[in-house]
């Protein structure tokens, strides 16, 4: 044992101190700016530490952008899961030779920059883009309809965005299902629907739940959708984040706030990783 | 300067970069943006092309450029006198190299390549996203740029917290051409260590062609006709001051009370705005917005392209501002900065620049080289009668978290 463990450490170690550089010091560094105090120009002091700004991050102000933020995550991830997944399931079982090219074509947006496809929904959704241009060329609206800066764009914005990251993890299970147990469950006269119900969909939970957490962490976080899409009443804690550490000069606050919101996700984490290993379990 | 381009491919690379100042993503946005998502392959190569075309164009353009310093000013004999002031004497020896940081488009283009032709300085130009990340970078250290381009009311922190270096007035002759009112500034005694670069106006901006009358207040911000279609600066002391000044209150008031009455003054509007942002010749370019609180000189840019936009200083008074040209702490070219900044009052360089981003100077001396369609513009130029309606920004210290603190509760919409 100690002895395999020697043999894989030196492996590891380049791993690790990439972590430890690049994620945990700087975080050390958020956490130590969160109980500081800030001056007249902006600058962080530690001369009086205080969780005052943690206080101050469950004032009513914020509660609002917070729990935005989540509904906006949480519905990009039921989106991307109820759309993700006909799509994976199509691609695992009726995609035959063409699998490797149907798998590529998920990815095919990621070969252009998120923010030339964000700025392309713009175009699509404004006053007089493309959808209100076909919505009055039909003749069913005369005046435009605002679809742009809602909370529709953003959503729109977000499940667009993160529909691979969905699509991805839920092929990777479906595809490895034993379509043996499908069939079995057929002659044991399951109807299609019930074999999927108590045969497909729990077996490939695991997968649900990865696709579940990749979206919605990012999502959650996510500031340049909300930002381009958005508008003066969809206002996210990541937006009021960035506005604390720029415009406010008030850097402990804001990494106040971003700590909060990094509780959140992990606990949210730790929960789906619960359910995720009793399902591997079951 | 020191290496021959390929004329041909300068000219790809400032066909880029008027591309992108032309596009309604200017540049400022794309590499804003990109900053914020990390930059991609796709993008990288083309952005870097041309954050350095118009540092690396010098030699086709300083060809055509206008204004060649020093410059022999065809009539005028106060302009004689303002412009043809004698070299820097004794003669400085400038540093090889000087690194400007600055907003996107906000230097005409002939402005770096005559200073290097003139100099032999080869410079570079690099954009900050946003004037608060700039900020955020200068007061946390050393930045690796010589000149960049604060806000006047930031210079006496600057100056505190020891982020920006002294002038030295003996490289910059060229202060005669600064008008009275610019010589010996309030927030910076005798130009010590700022000297003026361009000033501007805050005010309403609509589209004619969706409003058919013409506002004159504030209130029109407020109207419910155009719900939907309202945009406001996305910031915090601009648009507390448009509160403020409907309600005859300072806009620099740090008086709980009045800053509760302004707060509930926006929140009254805040269901009819569409946008808070800042990019306000995006959204008046759009079509989306049709009326939006904006600066005045980035709506004169976007009225060369959409002429139905107009723009008014409202009634009851506005916000005027001022950024000026410094020299930063560690800055590794300090002659060639002092020459740089002495290069942007010239009476030639400065008109040049000023009909190039729609800005007026502090130039007394450019005056007579501005254009005439500049110079006719009220919101660019404004009268006195005008400009006494306008109150500056300033430095409230810590109390700016009296502003911080109502914009973030206005913005979470309750």
């Amino acid at each position: 044992m100690l002895g395999r463990r020697l043999g894989i450490g030196p492996l590891v170690l380049p791993g690790v101190v990439w972590l430890a550089l690049f994620f945990l010091v700087p975080l050390a560094f958020i956490a130590a700016v969160s109980v500081g105090t800030h001056d007249r120009f902006g600058r962080v002091l530690f001369d009086a530490l205080t969780l005052d700004n943690y206080r101050k991050a469950f004032a009513p102000t914020f509660i609002p952008t917070i729990s935005r933020s989540i509904y906006y995550a949480g519905m990009t991830t039921i989106l991307s899961i109820t759309i993700g997944y006909p799509v994976a399931y199509w691609i695992s079982r009726y995609g035959g030779r063409n699998k490797a090219l149907l798998l590529i074509l998920v990815m095919l947006p990621f070969w252009t920059s998120y923010l030339i496809r964000t700025y392309a929904w713009m175009i699509i959704l404004r006053d007089n883009g493309v959808v209100n241009s076909i919505l009055r060329g039909l003749g069913i609206t005369s005046e435009p309809i605002i679809l742009l800066n809602t909370d529709l764009a953003v959503i729109l914005g977000m499940t667009y965005g993160f529909l691979p990251f969905a699509i991805l993890p839920l092929f990777v299970s479906i595809d490895r299902l034993d379509q043996a147990l499908v069939l079995a469950a057929r002659d044991l006269y399951a109807s299609g629907r019930s074999a999927f119900i108590h045969v497909v969909l729990p077996l490939t939970m695991p997968g649900v739940i990865a696709a579940a957490l990749l979206t919605f962490i990012p999502a959650i976080g996510d500031y340049v959708t909300p930002d381009l899409l958005g508008g003066a009443q969809t206002t996210t804690v990541a937006k009021v984040i960035q506005t604390l550490f720029l415009s406010g000069r008030d850097w402990p606050q804001g990494a106040a706030l971003g700590f909060i919101l990094m509780a959140l996700t992990i606990a949210g984490t730790f929960v789906a990783i619960r359910s995720l290993r009793a399902e591997v379990l079951n | 300067m020191t290496t021959e381009r390929d004329p041909s491919k300068i000219d790809l690379e400032r066909v880029l970069v008027r591309y992108l100042a032309e596009e309604r993503m200017t540049r400022r946005q794309l590499l804003h943006r990109i900053s914020v998502v990390g930059a991609t392959a796709a993008l990288a190569p083309i952005v870097a092309a041309c954050s350095t075309a118009g540092a690396s164009a010098a030699p086709s353009a300083a060809a055509s450029a206008a204004s060649e310093a020093p410059s022999v000013p065809p009539s005028a004999s106060a302009a004689a006198e303002a412009t043809a002031t004698p070299e820097p004497t004794p003669e400085p020896t400038p540093e090889a190299e000087l690194h400007i940081w600055n907003y996107a488009e906000y230097m005409g283009e002939n402005v770096v390549p005559s200073f290097e032709k003139k100099y032999g300085v080869k410079v570079s130009t690099d954009f900050f996203d946003t004037y608060e990340g700039m900020y955020a970078r200068v007061t946390a250290g050393q930045t690796g740029f010589d000149i960049t381009f604060p806000t006047s009311t930031d210079i006496p922190g600057l100056v505190t917290i020891g982020k920006i270096l002294p002038l030295d007035l003996s490289l910059i002759p060229n202060k005669v051409n600064l008008g009275s009112e610019w010589a010996n500034p309030g927030y910076d005694p005798g130009n010590a260590h700022s000297m003026p670069y361009m000033w501007w106006t805050t005010g309403v901006a609509y589209d004619s062609a969706k409003i058919k009358e013409t506002p004159t207040s504030w209130k029109a911000l407020w109207d419910e006709r155009w719900k939907g279609h309202i945009a406001m600066l996305d910031d915090q002391r601009e648009a507390f001051a448009a509160a403020l000044i409907q309600l005859r209150f300072s806009a620099n008031t740090v008086d709980d009370g009045e800053l509760d009455q302004a707060l509930g003054l926006l929140k009254q509007q805040h269901p009819l705005v569409r946008l808070y942002s800042v990019e306000d010749q995006q959204y008046m370019a759009s079509g989306d917005i049709w009326i939006g609180h904006a600066w005045g000189s980035d709506i004169y840019a976007v009225q060369q392209k959409k002429p139905s936009v107009e723009f008014y200083i409202p009634e009851e008074g506005s916000v005027r501002g001022s950024d000026t040209a410094v020299i930063l702490d560690g800055a590794k070219s300090p002659v060639a900065a002092n020459l740089f900044i002495n290069h942007l009052l010239d009476a030639k360089v400065s008109a040049d620049n000023s009909n190039y981003i729609g800005y007026m100077g502090p130039n007394e001396a450019a005056r007579q080289f501005i254009s005439k369609d500049l110079l006719d513009t009220p919101w660019i130029n404004p009268d006195k009668a005008i400009v006494d309606k306008l109150q500056e920004l300033l430095d409230l210290g810590l109390d700016t978290d009296k502003y911080a603190t109502r914009w973030t509760e206005l913005k979470a919409g309750i």
